[in-house]
């Protein structure tokens, strides 16, 4: 492969890495907006992570390695799979693996995390990893189902690949097939983030959460560590949603119109999309956790005729 | 273009079923009519896309009359309603919520696998959305019967409504104009006279479950 290929996928990599951070700003700029507050300013989650990044950690005297390597398997999990993730460019290190592998890089970060929750033993943490395991063992038949549709309608597992052909094919391919299996990776995109109607992102003191749960025994560089991966895992399930699902727009080849034009417009959907999760939240709820279940098996409802479609309306 | 027109479609017959899918799912009765509205909607504009490919012009007007009755007329008629009744916003299904989304799901799959046949053999460009609508229809008679309140049973009523409308788009582009008249304006005087009814139910009993309605004697 060519040096210039492998180029521009580190500097898609990159810039799938340094945005992470600002995505977060944007959405919680959008909600303090809708809120008629003034809110903090677009950087400040940088500015949390260098503040983190500075500080030492604490760690419990009960812990085991498993607290200690657990933010560094998350952050790496995230690294790998933003290599695999089309941002502005079709062209990925899309030789390494797959959708499916995509898929158990998330599951990778999440039993980490779930595992060291468990690790030093406090009640919160076990409470928090117990719900994420419940939403997860949940959400990932729909989110495998999603991708199952995608690999039927192009005829390959590759996400880089999908989405060329899919910018490839025009217009056509648009019907109940791909909406319906986008509908169901966005339901999949909030809960598998911790976003509002499965998970308050904001909080750190109630029952009620799931995610930041099981973050509360980590400090300093560990927090900052597991943070990012966090805000890296959202920024990749944006990407995936609009490159998998719709991505007209992206460069399939490395000329200089196509790549500014495929940057111009990820830029523009990412802050989209985070717009539209910002109005989200703020319109609804938290749900119960007991009511959770029903919308999760939606999602997987949907992926499920996703899939069904394809067989009746499009392999005709 | 007309590869355009038929994605068209195609899209908008995927947003029939997912407000269909939806309504399986909806707890709350003011979001369940406004998922009722937006399916009508697509129906709505389902129609103009299948008159402009087709180029019958009545069904331009079809579509005009479907949104302006069936999206914007029979919504706010039962959101006055339920707003005069002042009944609990809750849906109360007899099933729960996960489960009959399954069934949903089981249900658009017996009706893709029944069009399959008629898929094959028809030349129609919409032959696509006949799936579609047996699917939708099939999911409005199941939230008839798995809900207890009368006006989630109306809203049903009209979801299937709206499945057998779109069949009768996909298959033969539209019944002629003065049947489609005549059934919009049969929709509407029936959702007039259930919103009356549901008043004297809720009236009677306190309450909007209609299996109160078996303890009638003579």
């Amino acid at each position: 492969m060519p040096m210039l290929e492998f180029l521009f996928i580190f500097l898609q990599t990159l810039t799938l890495l340094a945005l992470a951070p600002l995505i977060i700003g944007v959405i919680r700029k959008t909600k303090a907006v809708l809120q008629s507050r003034k809110g903090p300013p677009l950087l400040q989650p940088y500015y949390d992570l260098i503040k983190l990044f500075h500080k030492g950690s604490v760690i419990s005297k009960d812990a085991s390695w498993m607290t200690t390597i657990a933010p560094l398997a998350c952050l790496i999990s995230m690294v790998v799979a933003a290599l695999l993730v089309p941002a502005f460019l079709t062209t990925t290190a899309g030789f390494m693996g797959d959708l499916i592998v995509l898929v158990y890089l998330f599951a990778n970060m999440r039993f980490f995390m779930a595992l060291a929750a468990l690790d030093a033993g406090s009640t919160f943490g076990g409470m928090g990893s117990s719900r994420e395991m419940m939403v997860s063992a949940l959400i990932e038949p729909a989110i495998l189902l999603a991708f199952f549709s995608i690999a039927l309608l192009t005829g390959t597992t590759s996400l880089s690949i999908a989405s060329g052909l899919i910018v490839d094919s025009g217009a056509e391919l648009i019907g109940p097939t791909l909406i319906l299996a986008f509908s169901a990776f966005i339901i999949a995109l909030l809960a598998e983030n911790s976003r509002i109607p499965f998970d308050n992102p904001a909080t750190h003191l109630e029952l009620t959460m799931t995610h930041e749960g099981m973050l509360l025994e980590y400090s300093g560089r560990d927090l900052a560590l597991m943070e990012y991966a966090s805000m890296i895992k959202l920024m990749l399930f944006m990407t995936i949603a609009w490159n998998a699902f719709l991505p007209w727009g992206i460069a399939t080849e490395l000329r200089m119109g196509s790549l500014l034009i495929g940057a111009g417009l990820f830029l523009l959907k990412v802050f989209l999309l985070a717009v539209i999760i910002a109005l989200i939240e703020s319109s609804m709820a938290k749900m119960r956790l007991f009511r959770q279940p029903s919308l999760l098996a939606g999602a997987f409802v949907l992926a499920f005729l996703a899939v069904v479609s394809y067989f009746v309306l499009e392999a005709m | 273009m007309a590869e355009m027109a038929v994605n068209a479609m195609n899209g908008l017959a995927a947003a029939v079923l997912l407000s269909a899918v939806l309504l399986m799912a909806i707890g709350r009765m003011r979001t369940l009519v406004s998922a009722f509205a937006l399916q009508s909607l697509s129906l709505g504009l389902l129609a103009a896309v299948v008159g402009y490919t087709t180029g019958y012009m009545h069904m331009f007007v079809v579509a005009v009359i479907t949104i302006g009755v069936k999206a914007l007329l029979i919504p706010s008629i039962l959101n006055s309603v339920m707003q005069r009744i002042g009944v609990s916003k809750e849906v109360e299904p007899s099933l729960r919520a996960p489960s009959s989304l399954l069934i949903s799901a089981g249900m658009v799959v017996l009706g893709y696998y029944v069009a399959q046949p008629l898929i094959e053999k028809s030349g129609s460009v919409t032959a696509g959305a006949l799936a579609v609508s047996l699917a939708v229809v099939l999911i409005g008679l199941f939230i008839m019967i798995s809900r207890r309140k009368a006006i989630t049973q109306v809203v049903a009523l009209l979801v299937t409504e709206n499945g057998i409308f779109m069949a009768a788009i996909s298959l033969g582009y539209g019944m002629p104009l003065i049947v489609e008249l005549g059934v919009s304006f049969d929709v509407l005087v029936a959702v007039l006279i259930m919103g009356v009814l549901v008043f004297r139910i809720n009236q009677t009993f306190d309450s909007l479950d209609t299996s109160f309605l078996r303890r009638l004697r003579d």
